[in-house]
């Protein structure tokens, strides 16, 4: 006698059952997931290679605590320094959530910067992966102008006066600078405006484009597959041309004919190469 | 890389990835151990290192520390190494040549070495290029965090022959916090802007130390807030130094 597949029993599993396979049946969201989590990589990848995740990880973490601030934070001249007195001192957790952000610039930073240092050493930006490393490079840049511009949000005396040498330097730059100075006070000086147009800049512009960026950049590196550590066991073609041709040098050698007799170049059997 | 080099990248990587694990639980519970202690240490950081609450910005009180946060200071180094301006090093090239060429570098490194090696010793050209622009960092970094900010409150100029007018000047000049940039008879920090111990001997008048106060060459702020009288001491001071006031 077979027996049909009739389902779980239970009404609530029965329930979310329904919407999952609602929800699929529309999107394909099962397959692709699966596909996304269960996909292969190469078996040698390395703890070197958890960097990039973790930077993403601590940008998930400055959203949260970046969101949490700006419940308290008041982008004016005249209530920015109270309000971060305010969280600072008086919200509950506040210190907690202010520490952790900022705090979290600098691990952030660190994290990237050894995520790079990575990638660069291991040569992982080498075909077919340069585009990651461009899109890598933009988001690096995004956060060291994410720093730059959450510095003047405390609004004390050494973050203004840094700000102020920080754009007078953008503002220095031949043709454009005094644009970009114009753009970034909102007008010739730093006046009530900066400081609302850096906080803008600081929780809106730059966040949706590190956003958009990691989009991209983790598109190319699902696409592409994660590179394997330069002492992979499986050598690539360049190491084994060398161990071929030294190979061939000395059977050629023990036939005694030393370095006389030409060979076709390993590319020519490829083929066998790959079995090997 | 030739098309070759391609080929047989593309093939290799194929049967790497073939002989490979699933992504999920391989390698994400990595990711997920490494990312939760860094957000361990933001914590651990948050709670043993407190953030303090600094001075109330004043736009009219220019007694300041002009420091960027740690991951600037090789830009602040920057600035210093190119604050004595003259034809050989002008500061343009810190505030501008510098971190372009930087930066472009870093956009197109790919295209630039783009040979199949990859293996770390056979790439001298590329690893010689890590080597040069980390310690560099790293050392820019170090000398941004060691370096003295400026002179201590009370603190005076070693300085002889002051009239009354150049004392003035001399009291403005502390007072405002010039010597957080500038050094005069080793006294201040030295950059980024340039030393000033003989600034006299440039020749200007008052009326140019004014203007220039006013409006200065980038990265220097503008002091165009002090009142008249204060600018016109300054100016006195600044334009015998190494001259009238040694």
């Amino acid at each position: 006698m077979t027996t049909k597949d009739i389902g779980p029993k239970n009404p609530v599993e029965q329930g979310v059952t329904q919407v999952v396979d609602f929800v699929d049946e529309r999107s394909g969201v099962k397959n692709s997931g699966r596909w996304l989590m269960f996909r292969n990589i190469p078996a040698g990848t390395s703890w070197f290679q958890t960097l990039g995740f973790t930077a993403m990880a601590l940008f998930g973490m400055q959203a949260i605590t970046g969101i949490i601030l700006a419940m308290y934070y008041k982008p004016d001249p005249n209530t920015a320094f109270g309000s971060i007195a305010h969280i600072t001192n008086e919200v509950t957790w506040g210190w907690m959530v202010r520490g952790m952000h900022k705090w979290g610039a600098s691990v952030m930073i660190v994290i990237v910067f050894l995520h790079m240092g990575r990638v660069f050493i291991w040569g992982a930006y080498k075909y077919p992966r340069e585009l990651t490393w461009v899109t890598g490079a933009m988001l690096l840049l995004m956060t060291m102008f994410m720093g730059l511009t959450g510095y003047l949000l405390v609004w004390d005396q050494k973050a203004y006066w840094a700000t102020v040498v920080a754009v007078n330097i953008f503002a220095s730059a031949p043709i454009l600078g005094p644009y970009i100075g114009d753009i970034l006070r909102a007008g010739p000086e730093f006046g009530p405006d900066t400081l609302s147009r850096f906080y803008s800049i600081h929780m809106l512009l730059i966040p949706g484009g590190i956003a958009t960026f990691i989009g991209l950049h983790l598109y190319f590196i699902i696409r592409l597959g994660i590179s394997e550590p330069p002492w992979a066991k499986r050598a690539l073609r360049v190491q084994r041309d060398e161990e071929d041709a030294r190979r061939k040098a000395a059977r050629n050698r023990e036939a005694g004919l030393k370095g006389s007799v030409s060979f076709p170049p390993a590319w020519v059997d490829d083929e066998q190469e790959v079995k090997r | 890389m030739k098309k070759a080099d391609k080929v047989a990248y593309d093939k290799d990587y194929a049967a790497a990835k073939k002989d490979g694990k699933p992504f999920f639980p391989y390698a994400i519970y990595k990711d997920t151990i490494i990312a939760g202690l860094a957000i361990l240490v933001v914590i651990v950081l948050a709670i043993t290192v407190r953030v303090e609450m600094g001075e109330p910005v004043n736009p009219a009180s220019t007694d300041f520390l002009p420091r960027p946060d740690w991951y600037f200071y090789f830009a602040f180094e920057l600035l210093k190494i190119f604050a004595n301006q003259n034809a050989l090093t002008p500061v343009i090239m810190a505030t501008f040549m510098v971190p372009n060429i930087l930066i472009i570098l870093l956009v197109i490194w790919p295209f630039i070495d783009r040979g199949p090696e990859r293996r770390i010793w056979k790439r001298p050209f590329a690893m010689g290029t890590a080597v040069l622009v980390i310690s560099g960092l790293c050392y820019l970094t170090f000398l941004g965090a060691s370096t003295p900010e400026g002179i201590a409150k009370g603190e005076t100029l070693p300085l002889t022959g002051l009239d009354a007018a150049a004392s003035a000047g001399e009291a403005v000049y502390l007072a405002n916090g010039c010597s957080s940039c500038h050094m005069i008879k080793g006294v201040g920090a030295p950059g980024p802007g340039p030393e000033l111990t003989n600034e006299g001997a440039k020749g200007w008048d008052n009326a140019k130390m004014v203007q220039w106060m006013k409006v200065p060459v980038a990265p220097m702020p503008s002091f165009a807030s002090l009142p008249p009288e204060d600018l016109e001491n300054l100016s006195t001071f600044l334009n015998g130094l190494g001259t009238k006031y040694k």
